[in-house]
């Protein structure tokens, strides 16, 4: 059971992906891009790690690519480039550059001795997590904090409208 | 939790390779700065996916931590990107990366 939904759930993710890259609006590859959280969330799932899953569907389809359909809703993008209008120059050297390194990681993926273990126990306990969060990287956790206060702020002053500013300084 | 014997979830890191490498090609040829975007965060979630396998399969929740703070980092990178494109467009009133060459001299 859990090797059919791995294998239904692996080649849907890949797909949505590929949905994502060759769509010719923007639109449409914002929509396989939530299928394809969505196809990783399962994955999530089928590992076992529920909590992480959960953070996919929260976070991934639920803000960012709310914002994604949002900014392509707001701009007026009439007039799409297609995939046809880039040069086959290099989209041929694109393409053998991702092969090169995808070979590459693949590699280094096989070669990896933490992929020997296969010790499936104490991961996905919540009160690990939230003890190791807490102990260890806190921090991190401390420093991630400050870094969403000051994404807020830029992100309201990187999206102000300039001449709503110059309205109100007349 | 779950049993050794489900081999096939061991090839969750190729899945996660091919993302990456379609998040790349992605990234690579594709002229609409959103659609850029959304490839980074194909990647991202590649990689996430590689920690999910390796915490679940040592034992260590290390590698859930760090896809936490991987999450929240694409969340602020989303958001400031956004915004970067917003203003870009208001600039020039297209989203065509070829259209920012202004920095090249």
């Amino acid at each position: 059971m859990r090797e059919v939904f791995f294998m239904i759930f692996s080649v849907f993710t890949v797909l949505a992906a590929l949905g994502v890259v060759v769509s010719r609006h923007a639109i449409f590859s914002a929509f396989s891009l939530v299928l394809s959280f969505f196809g990783l969330a399962v994955l999530y799932l089928l590992w076992g790690s529920s909590f992480v899953a959960m953070l996919q569907i929260l976070i991934y389809t639920g803000a960012i690519v709310v914002l994604f359909v949002f900014v392509v809703m707001l701009l007026d993008l009439k007039k799409e480039e297609t995939l046809d209008s880039a040069k086959t120059g290099p989209l041929v050297l694109a393409g053998v550059s991702v092969w090169l390194f995808s070979l590459l990681v693949l590699r280094a993926l096989n070669r990896a001795t933490f992929f020997k273990s296969t010790n499936i126990e104490a991961a996905s306990d919540m009160k690990s997590i939230s003890t190791l969060l807490f102990s260890k990287y806190l921090w991190g956790f401390e420093i991630l904090s400050v870094f969403l206060l000051a994404l807020i702020v830029s992100a309201c002053v990187l999206a102000r409208a300039e001449h709503m500013e110059r309205k109100a300084d007349q | 939790m779950i049993p050794a014997s489900v081999q096939i979830l061991h090839w969750s890191h190729y899945v996660a390779a091919c993302l990456f490498a379609l998040g790349l090609f992605g990234f690579l040829i594709r002229k609409n700065a959103i659609v850029v975007l959304m490839c980074i965060e194909l990647m991202l979630n590649a990689v996430n996916l590689i920690l999910v396998e390796v915490s679940m399969r040592s034992g260590h929740p290390e590698g859930l931590i760090f896809v936490i703070f991987i999450i929240t980092v694409a969340a602020a990178e989303a958001a400031v990107g956004l915004g970067i494109i917003l203003n870009l467009y208001r600039a020039k009133g297209t989203v065509n990366i070829d259209a920012f060459r202004e920095l090249q001299g």
